[in-house]
């Protein structure tokens, strides 16, 4: 296909700014769709990215639109996750693109996860086509949103498109500005094949079905191919494209973007980021970019029954053969029995990732609170990587302790930057800038500790900012901390689930905090229990739950011996509910109790 | 032998925390209610075959709703009907549940001489503003009267429901209602902890009006001082909710507690026999259109396992001061009970609430208190 007729882009849009009901306008008016077939946003494929609104794989669709030139044009639209847990997936997305719509809702201006993926689509020298959206809307400010993509995002804001994705208002404006403003792509096509893989998954019939850009040269059905950085060898069984449909194709030259399956057995065999050459014409250095992904946030999935261990464990396998990002490995609990020790992206992703184990695997699920993954220098000068309070080596043994470190950037009106700032520095945060961008939107810059994020920065980010402030980050470093590890005692056992690692300077106040909020969940029973917090074995908070002194005793009505035993049933369900740890009973929000301290404390 | 219940779904006014099977009073279709109810005892769900004996029985016990809104006929008619029906024994307890306002000498004499023998009047407190904020039409003055006007008429077994744990109760003001109950000097009483259900009104008007309950630990001190006092002035606790004097227990309710059986009448009344279990329609007006029409009342009937009615023995014997006769269900169930349920047991009785011997389990004062987490283990 000749280059010249393609165009290649993306859409960097805040989530509920309209981004699927824009693609759903596009696949409408090129024809790829029908109205009747439509399923409201087709590009959210999975019933989770419907329900939350959020992309989570990146789609391509090939769209077929005639120019008001004349041009019969091939646009290549290319979905990214809008969550900063999957920055590394947005990256090469917009890697695979020579443009990308920037879409901003006319009411609510710029945020800043558009503002981080508007500075990388310039990092990846993306031409870049501001979008104001939802200007049906009557709350719509069009032109407050042009002022701030002119000043916060530093792109012309005249040259932005007004539209309504909803109501079909500029979307023909837009595929226009597709064809002449984006550049066709640039590569060679007699090169030796270079294809950027941007997505992949798993598919039961086929195998691993793996999404690429063509680069430089030409891949052909048949051919002999190379994946770069497994140095694997495979053979190109299929080739296609998504109109959103999946469309068998003989070849796919420079620019053009489809699939290719190949017989790959395990999706992490075709890495994200990976390079697919020719074995006997390879290219001489893969496309840059390339990344191992890391778990960045861990935390122990327990089965809430000790024999759904075995489901749990089959849940976990084929989730992963979808997920390469996603690790887990068995672990084993004092207080929980046999479980897993699992890494995930982010907090978003093992949102995900549990929801999608107790609702389509129908896994009932303790999860303990998360954490991040340390790096402890023990005395012996050996590093060891801890993802997990327990394995945290003892004190004499620890010459040093290093945490991860998150560069953030936070967006906001003016009138919260006061109580954000101290927010960051009561979470333990260095500044590195502040900058009025515009009137009255201030980006702040803060290096902060990333377990601190993982706790409860963010929500308490929304909350002092009514909802206003957004945040993007990406972990920068390590630094060294003196970090503790804090244990929870029930009854006098320490019950490691609940162990967390904190800052010596923090250990007290958390500690304190966490065993009243394990006092609040921790119903009561037929006996005093005692909650403490230890630091090193040295107690430093301690809490009881009284003894529960009585039930209703209502009366019985006219001999319903039934509903008394409906009763002792539903009470004893309640129970089910809950993990017994030596004699006391457990609920499943306890073990996260961690997550939830700020809520009464403050 | 068989209990009998009587179920009268009418009341003068609905109270706000109620949700028993109950409407508004209504003459045309008390007088049709009651015809059904006499054609419901007659027919029987299972007639007597010929040749042999009627079932025998020992109690009647008009439950609703309010009772006392039958006239003196009515409950005479169904009495009658159950004198047809079944071998009634001699000296068979008649229990009539009554409020107070809704009572007069008059009555008391005329329900006496339908063959009513035990009065349980719905006083549940002896304060005017809880009576009020229950939404009760009457006041302690008016149930103190109640109760001297049922003695008056020769009724020697009277019985009073009294509930603590109301919205604004403290613990001396539930004492300050038992003793006023002492004074009248029932023969029976019955102390239940107000349960407010999700959609009862009074739940409204308690936020509206910031009435709250009190913490537990307050409830379980009423409870225990109330047993107590009742106790100190001559009456036994003889179940978790019950307080008798001598030879004064519900002879009817007790079916209940000790495996026994009863046959139900009315809507929404239950019944439990020869090991099956069965209620009737809830709605009035469906109630009276199947026995006029013919057709069974019963629904939802269901026979129930071995494991079933040896829980349900369980659970409801120790609601009992007594307790549960070991020998008695081992021989009934060919089972051995404390071999299938003593690990689960064996907490309950290391924290001091269940008292167990090889002849009796009982649940102790602080076990009664909190009954459901032992009985929970038998279902």
């Amino acid at each position: 296909m000749d280059p010249r007729l393609i165009r290649n882009f993306s859409v960097i849009a805040h989530i509920d700014h309209g981004k699927s009901t824009l693609a759903d306008r596009f696949l409408e008016m090129t024809g790829a769709l029908q109205a009747r077939e439509m399923e409201a946003q087709v590009l959210d494929a999975m019933d989770l990215e419907r329900e939350r609104g959020i992309t989570i794989k990146a789609h391509p669709v090939r769209l077929h639109y005639t120019a008001k030139n004349g041009g019969k044009y091939v646009l290549n639209l290319i979905d990214t996750p809008g969550h900063v847990d999957f920055s590394y997936e947005v990256t090469r997305s917009l890697a695979a693109c020579e443009g990308a719509l920037l879409l901003v809702d006319a009411s609510q201006g710029v945020e800043a996860q558009t503002l981080a993926n508007a500075y990388l689509a310039v990092e990846n020298n993306l031409e870049i086509i501001p979008v104001i959206n939802k200007i049906d809307l009557p709350s719509a400010q069009p032109e407050e949103a042009r002022r701030q993509i002119h000043e916060i995002i530093g792109l012309p804001g005249e040259s932005a498109i007004l539209c309504s994705a909803k109501v079909g208002t500029g979307v023909i404006d837009i595929l226009e500005a597709v064809v002449d403003r984006l550049p066709q792509p640039a590569g060679d096509p007699d090169a030796p094949l270079k294809a950027l893989i941007f997505d992949s998954w798993y598919d039961p019939y086929r195998g691993v079905v793996i999404v690429v850009r063509v680069i430089d040269g030409m891949l052909k059905k048949g051919a002999k191919i190379r994946l770069m950085a497994e140095k694997q060898d495979y053979i190109a069984e299929q080739l296609g494209v998504f109109t959103p449909k999946a469309v068998p194709v003989e070849e796919l030259g420079v620019g053009e973007v489809g699939f290719l399956v190949a017989n790959v057995k395990k999706i992490s065999d075709a890495k994200i980021g990976d390079t697919v050459t020719e074995t006997n014409r390879s290219a001489i250095e893969a496309f840059p970019g390339f990344k191992e992904l890391k778990p960045m946030v861990f935390a122990g999935l327990y089965p809430v029954e000790g024999h759904e261990y075995a489901n749990l464990r089959d849940a976990l396998e084929k989730l992963r053969l979808n997920d390469a990002s996603f690790f887990y490995e068995p672990e084993t609990s004092v207080a929980l029995g046999f479980g897993f020790r699992c890494g995930f992206l982010g907090l978003l992703h093992m949102e995900i990732v549990q929801e999608r184990l107790e609702r389509e695997f129908n896994v009932d699920l303790i999860t303990t609170a998360p954490g991040v993954l340390y790096r402890v220098t023990t005395t012996d000068g050996v590093v060891h990587e801890i993802d997990s309070p327990a394995k945290l080596p003892d004190t004499g043994r620890i010459a040093t302790v290093e945490e991860p470190v998150i560069t953030a950037m936070v967006l906001t009106p003016s009138e919260f930057v006061g109580s954000i700032l101290q927010l960051c520095q009561d979470k333990r945060g260095v500044q590195k800038s502040l900058e009025y961008l515009a009137a009255a939107r201030v980006l702040i810059t803060y290096e902060l500790p990333f377990n601190e994020v993982v706790l409860d920065f963010y929500d308490k980010l929304k909350t002092i900012s009514r909802g206003y402030a957004s945040l993007d980050y990406h972990v920068t470093g390590y630094w060294a901390s003196p970090l503790v590890k804090l244990d929870i005692l029930v009854n006098d056992d320490p019950v490691d689930a609940l162990s967390i690692i904190v800052h010596r300077d923090m250990a007290y106040d958390r500690g304190r905090a966490l065993a009243a909020k394990m006092r609040e969940l921790i119903p009561r029973q037929m006996f005093e229990i005692a909650i403490q917090a230890a630091i090193g074995g040295r107690i430093i908070a301690r809490e009881s739950v009284k003894a529960m002194r009585k039930n209703v005793l209502a009366k019985c009505y006219g001999g319903d011996i039934s509903r008394k035993r409906k009763l002792l049933e539903k009470q004893k369900e309640g129970k089910k509910r809950m993990k017994r740890v030596g004699r006391v009973e457990i609920p499943q929000e306890a073990f996260l109790a961690v997550l939830k301290m700020g809520t009464d404390t403050e | 032998m068989l209990g009998l219940y009587v179920h009268v779904p009418f009341c003068a006014a609905i109270c706000n925390y109620c949700n028993f099977n109950r409407g508004l009073f209504d003459a045309t279709v008390k007088g049709r209610y009651v015809a059904a109810l006499v054609r419901e005892i007659d027919g029987g769900a299972e007639p007597v075959r010929v040749g042999s004996l009627p079932d025998a029985a020992d109690t009647i016990y008009f439950g609703g709703g309010t009772p006392s809104l039958l006239s003196p006929d009515d409950v005479s008619a169904v009495i009658q009907a159950c004198r047809r029906r079944y071998a009634m024994a001699d000296g068979a307890e008649i229990t009539l549940e009554a409020n107070p306002e809704s009572i007069t000498p008059g009555l008391l004499d005329g329900f006496r001489h339908a063959g009513v023998n035990r009065i349980s009047f719905g006083v549940q407190s002896f304060r005017d503003d809880e009576l009020k904020r229950l939404s009760r039409v009457h006041d302690s003055a008016r149930a103190a009267r109640a109760l001297a006007d049922a003695r008056a008429a020769g009724f020697d077994n009277i019985s009073l429901d009294l509930m603590m744990w109301l919205p604004g109760q403290q613990v001396d003001e539930w004492l300050e209602s038992v003793d006023r109950a002492i004074a009248v000097a029932p023969d029976h009483v019955s102390l239940y902890m107000l349960e407010v259900y999700p959609n009862a009104p009074l739940r409204d008007e308690m936020a509206r009006s910031a009435w709250s309950q009190a913490p537990d630990d307050d409830v379980a001190a009423m409870y225990v001082a109330g047993m107590e006092r009742f106790e100190a002035a001559g009456f036994v606790q003889y179940e978790i909710s019950n307080v008798a004097k001598p030879a004064r227990r519900s002879q009817h309710n007790l079916k209940y507690w000790t495996d026994g059986e009863w046959q139900g009448f009315g809507c929404g009344a239950h019944s439990t026999r020869r090991g099956a279990r069965w209620k009737n329609v809830s709605g009035t007006d469906d109630y009276i259109e199947r026995m006029f029409g013919g057709r069974p009342p019963a629904i939802e009937k269901r026979c129930l396992t071995v494991d079933e009615r040896l829980g349900d023995a369980l659970f409801t014997g120790l609601r009992l001061n007594d307790g549960i006769n070991v020998a008695v269900l081992n021989a009934r169930y060919a089972a051995d009970i404390w071999r299938r349920y003593g690990a689960d047991l064996q907490p309950f009785v290391d924290l001091g609430l269940l008292e167990v011997t090889p002849d009796r389990w009982r649940l102790t004062r602080q076990g009664l208190l909190l009954a459901h987490e032992v009985m929970a283990v038998f279902v």
